[in-house]
Parts: C-alpha cells; structure tokens; sequence
C-alpha cells in the first residue's frame, strides 16, 4: 500500500512540468481522484474484514449483504455458486442456521491484503488470507476477491478462496486434508470448480490480481504449483488421483500421502 | 472513515465539484486527508499497544490510555484510569516479560471508524493470544477487542478497551480437550465497575456488539440476537 503510495507520488512529481500549466480546479480534480483512491482502499479492506467478523459468528445473513447480486463464491474445490441468493443458502445448508454454536469455534481471521482498485474507481481487487482456528484444527485460504462499486459502496463481485492447507489440531507435521469437492457437502455447486487443484502436501500458486511491484512483470499466466495442468491432459488427470485410496475417496486428516 | 467519506460526499454531491470555489474544495480535501491520517494514527497506535502488553511493559501500555480510560479485560471487570489500568494490568504478570515466557497478544483484521469530527473513533479488532511460562504447556487464545479512541491535544489515545475472550485452550490438548475459562474479577485488586457484559469463553459462544454499521447495507448491527447459555442465563 505504502509502496503505491509512493508510486503515485513519484507519477505526480514527473508529471510536475505539466501540472504548472494546469489551472487550479485541474489539479483539484486529480487531487480528488487520489483522495478517493485511498478512500476506496480503505473500505475494500474493511469490507473483507467484516466478512471475516460475520464468518467468525456465523451471520450467514448479513455475510451474503456484503455481496453484489450477480456476485459469484468460490471456497476450496467446492464449485462456483453463483448470485448473493446462492451465496447464503450454501452458507446457510453447508454450516446450519445464522448464529454461533455452542461448542463450535470457525474463527477466519483476515490479514496481508494487497488491494488494487481500478482507474476507472469501479471495480477493485483484493489479495489476501486468513489463518483458521477451529475446534476442527487449522486451515489457511488465500483469496483473490473481485469488488465493484454500486451507487458509491463497495460489494463482492467475485469471492475466491482456494485452501492452501487444512490440517486437523495436531498440525500440519501431523496430518493434512484435502481440499473439499462439489459432492463432498450439500449444497451443489451451480457450476464445477474453475480449477482443479490439491491442497498441502501439495500446492498451486493462485494466480496474482497484481504484477511484482518491483520489476513490474506480471505474473506468469502458465499453471505454477505441484500437481498442476491444464483439464483434459493425462498429467491433470493422473493428479486427481493424488492423495485419493484406490476406492476413489480422500480421507480426512490422515497423514500426508503422496 | 466510510460514513465520514459519505458525508463529504454528500456535501460535494450537494453542490457540483466545479460549483464549488478552490477554497471551499481545499477545505473539503483536507478535511478528507485529515480522518484518513486519524485511521492511520489509531491503528498504529492500536499496534503500538499490542507490542508493549506483549512484553509486558505496563507503563508504556498504560501511557496510551487517557485519563480516565478504561481497560476491560475478559470477566476481569473495568478498571479507570492510568493508574488503576496500569495496577489491572500487573494482575497478569509484574512489569517486564520474564524469562521463560511467552505473552503474545497480536492484533489485526481492524476495522475502524473515525468521526467525523476526527476526534474520536472506534474499532473492531481481532486478537491472537500466543502465551507459555517455563514449564507449563502453552495456551492458544482468541478473542475480540471492540475499543474506542479520543484525540486529545492533537494525540490519539486509548479512550476504552475491551478485550472480549473467546476461547483459550491447552497448546497440545487443543478444543476438543481443554477449553480454559476466563479469570473473575480480582479480589487482590478488585475492579471500578464488574464486567460490562456477562459471557462466557468457549465452549459457550457470544457475540462481541459489533461498533459499525453494515458496510453495504448500512443498517446497525445493534439487533443481531446473542445465542442462548444456560450457564449465563441468557435465553
């Protein structure tokens, strides 16, 4: 964030020869823009936060407020849903009625956003974390969410959260889960996971919204990670059957296979 | 930050930016540079908290607060002021981490909101409790702060901080073993008030009163029912 800061500072300094000839309203206007660029930092931030306050304590409702109407949710292999309706009823079947639950903690705590907002001021990008504690272990997501500005606030316009690792209490040196799938739980996807990829021990590295704020590079739009390649190839297929039992299946918080 | 962003545009709605003079939008922009300075300073000075109560530099932590701050820690009850914040706080530990020990309270996932006037503000936070003593096992905690801040002189400090717990658990054990309660008031040194709000940590479960309005839809978050606890007597 600093570092764009800067960045934006250093673009105004080398347009300095252009901005004496500018009148005052001129740079007013570009003044503004900047103004309401962090501005807009700020709230996409804080709207990522808040989903992750309403996950802690399973307010479903309020959660899928925070998204567009035409917004879509992505969460681990499960599958794409698509529209804040479908938002809440897979939150609302997959995790029970609005509310905590005695004896239950899902605690998704949300840090290291990198948020980029489009020049157009619409639409903005979000890449970050949270680190799970649950009464079922640990679990790390790292999203690359979407969001988009309707009537001057903020929403979801897309929510990505593909599992780096899920490990039972006992850690990750102990055991790993797999990534879940479209049947693993109800309800179902209203369309199959966009990409087919395992969790540790394995990884894939989720595709950056940004390029290297040093070099400027984008990143690589070839498939990185373990296990990774293009559906239909005899490499994608053989990885579906990493970490699966001869029977098909993928146990739960077994130690780590390959 | 967001309200008072509404409301400056509101104003530059109201009457069209190239309507207004460079005077008025200066003051207007300005204004909007201001809250996002005051954002800044709170949540450092939030951090700056976190890294003092993490070696237990009771005085540091206690300096932050105003003057008649208060400090609410679990079901420990609310203590006022500098002085009693800090004697509050050596009910935890004396003053300077010892050796051997471990007394992590990490801070992130803020979200806060600063009045318009850039005089006072609030924020939600969440917290990581990391803590071990030469041995003993460690203890994972969670909880959430809901504090508010006052800008006094030009400075912001701690107005009042309220650390709700939600869970502590044994370090091997884990959840489904051992879920730690939170200490009572101290009878060595009891509170100025009893605790703000009856709850328990895990295994039951409450909702910390969120201080912010929903971000999309605007509406209080006032009305979200607290589960019931029998323990409690919550219904």
């Amino acid at each position: 964030m600093m570092g764009r800061v800067l960045l934006a500072i250093g673009l105004a300094v080398i347009a300095a020869p252009a901005l004496a000839q500018q009148t005052p309203e001129q740079r007013l206007d570009e003044l503004d823009q900047r103004i309401t660029r962090l501005e807009d930092m700020n709230q996409v931030e804080k709207v990522q936060r808040v989903y992750g306050y309403f996950v802690d304590k399973g307010q479903w409702t309020q959660l899928s407020e925070l998204f567009a109407d035409d917004a879509t949710l992505e969460i681990g292999g499960k599958g794409l849903f698509l529209g804040k309706k479908r938002v809440l009823e897979y939150m609302q079947t997959a995790f029970g009625a609005d509310g905590p639950k005695e004896g239950l903690l899902a605690n998704h705590m949300q840090f290291q956003p990198i948020v980029d907002i489009a020049p157009d001021g619409k639409t903005a990008w979000v890449r970050s974390r949270a680190f799970v504690m649950s009464v079922g272990g640990w679990g790390l997501p790292l999203y690359e969410d979407e969001f988009v500005k309707q009537d001057g606030v903020w929403k979801f316009k897309r929510e990505s959260g593909p599992f780096t690792m899920y490990s039972s209490w006992k850690g990750w040196g102990h055991d790993a889960l797999n990534n879940t799938w479209p049947d693993k739980f109800d309800p179902p996807p209203d369309l199959p996971p966009t990409t087919v990829y395992l969790t540790y021990p394995a990884y894939w590295i989720v595709p950056f919204h940004y390029p290297n704020p040093v070099t400027g590079k984008p990143f690589p739009v070839e498939p990185v990670g373990a296990y990774e390649a293009p559906p239909g190839t005899p490499e994608q297929e053989a990885s579906l059957k990493v970490g699966r039992l001869a029977d098909g299946t993928q146990p739960i918080a077994q130690p780590p296979r390959d | 930050m967001r309200r008072s962003a509404i409301a400056v545009l509101a104003l530059a709605l109201a009457v069209p930016a190239h309507a207004q003079s460079v005077e008025q939008r200066i003051a207007a922009y300005k204004h909007r540079v201001s809250l996002l300075e005051d954002q800044n300073a709170v949540e450092d000075l939030q951090a700056t908290y976190g890294y003092y109560f993490d070696k237990r530099l009771w005085d540091q932590a206690a300096s932050l607060f105003t003057p008649n701050g208060s400090f609410e820690y679990g079901q420990r009850g609310v203590y006022i002021g500098q002085d009693h914040i800090q004697r509050a706080m050596l009910l935890f530990g004396p003053q300077g981490l010892a050796a051997g020990h471990l007394n992590n309270h990490m801070l992130l996932q803020p979200v806060i909101t600063v009045a318009d006037d850039g005089l006072s503000a609030k924020a939600r936070w969440q917290g990581m409790i990391m803590l071990a003593e030469s041995g003993q096992n460690g203890v994972w905690g969670v909880g959430v702060y809901e504090n508010e801040y006052a800008k006094q002189r030009g400075v912001w400090r701690i107005s009042k901080l309220h650390f709700y717990v939600t869970a502590e658990t044994d370090y091997d054990a884990g959840w489904t073993k051992s879920a730690i309660p939170m200490e009572g008031p101290s009878a060595l040194f009891p509170p100025d008030k009893p605790p703000s709000e009856v709850y328990r940590a895990f295994p039951g479960v409450y909702i910390p009163p969120f201080d912010y309005k929903h971000p999309v839809t605007g509406k209080s978050l006032a009305d979200i029912p607290q589960p019931p606890d029998d323990v409690v007597g919550r219904k």
